[in-house]
């Protein structure tokens, strides 16, 4: 799980619990002017993620850390599917975020009221 | 970095018209999108930034080249009646009515777009020879997307024949 809030021009993501370990990240600021939209996307889990390095990928368990595909890196931390939230970047280590959250839609608002109003 | 984009942009910006003005906004899924404009989930991602940035992309494109020409067209009428003649035929407002009562409560960038699209069709409704006709624009642009919404549920032919009626009753009082 992830918290997700709005701080002073930056996205900040909080990573929770035991995730930390797993995803090997605590917590991302990035930007709002790095950040081109977030959208609820309960089908994602079922693409091919990549190449994990570095993190955990118990598939059907866990789902977290940095993965590589074309050419990409995105990070990951995920175990239920219908709380899923992708978030697209430019310019940053990342080329996307893909999170769980408690309210989808609700962070999806947030996120895109944001970047529409910074 | 990355593949280079293997799709037509533009081709997936019409197809994605057609679907954003057939369903609701949150009826429609990352899945949905995939698979009806054959686009991969990365690609998508990396162009449109998001499902909104995609439907943005839409009503924009929508705007300019299906609704705006038929502005163009219903701007340079001979009179209101010949202007709602022209606003009756044919083109297909579906996206940009569907965002009007949907989107456009919600999300400020839509209703800036509505709106201006909304303040064109009174001024092109109005005409820049008819100052007689202007106090009228606003309720012909009422009637015309009253008409378009009436035709996507009934057949054509009536909300043209409601039309019709209107237009013989305004050149009748003359």
């Amino acid at each position: 799980m992830a918290q997700v809030h709005i701080e002073d021009g930056m996205l900040v993501v909080e990573i929770e619990g035991l995730d930390k370990l797993w995803a090997l990240k605590s917590r991302l600021e990035i930007p709002l002017v790095n950040v081109r939209g977030a959208t609820a996307d309960p089908g994602i889990v079922k693409e091919p993620k990549g190449v994990r390095a570095p993190g955990a990928h118990v598939p059907g368990v866990v789902t977290a850390g940095t993965f590589h595909i074309e050419g990409e890196r995105v990070f990951w931390d995920v175990h239920d599917p219908t709380k899923a939230v992708v978030i697209e970047l430019a310019d940053e280590r990342y080329a996307r975020l893909v999170i769980q959250v408690a309210d989808p839609d609700d962070t999806v608002t947030q996120v895109e009221h944001a970047i529409t109003h910074r | 970095m990355g593949r280079p984009r293997t799709f037509d942009e533009a081709e997936v910006v019409r197809s994605a018209v057609d679907l954003f003005a057939g369903r609701a906004y949150d009826g429609i899924s990352i899945d949905d999108l995939v698979t009806r404009l054959g686009v991969h989930r990365n690609s998508l991602y990396k162009t449109f930034g998001s499902k909104r940035g995609l439907y943005l992309t839409a009503l924009r494109w929508h705007l300019q080249h299906q609704v705006r020409p038929l502005l163009a067209g219903i701007g340079e009428s001979r009179d209101a009646a010949q202007a709602l003649e022209r606003a009756l035929a044919g083109t297909d407002l579906g996206l940009f009515l569907l965002a009007t009562v949907e989107r456009a409560p919600v999300d400020p960038d839509v209703a800036g777009e509505i709106n201006e699209v909304l303040t064109e069709f009174d001024a092109a409704v109005e005409g820049p020879d008819a100052p007689a006709d202007s106090r009228l624009a606003g309720a012909l642009t009422a009637t015309i997307l009253g008409l378009h919404l009436r035709a996507r549920i009934s057949a054509d032919t009536d909300a043209l024949r409601a039309g019709t009626a209107l237009i013989d009753h305004i050149r009748d009082s003359r």
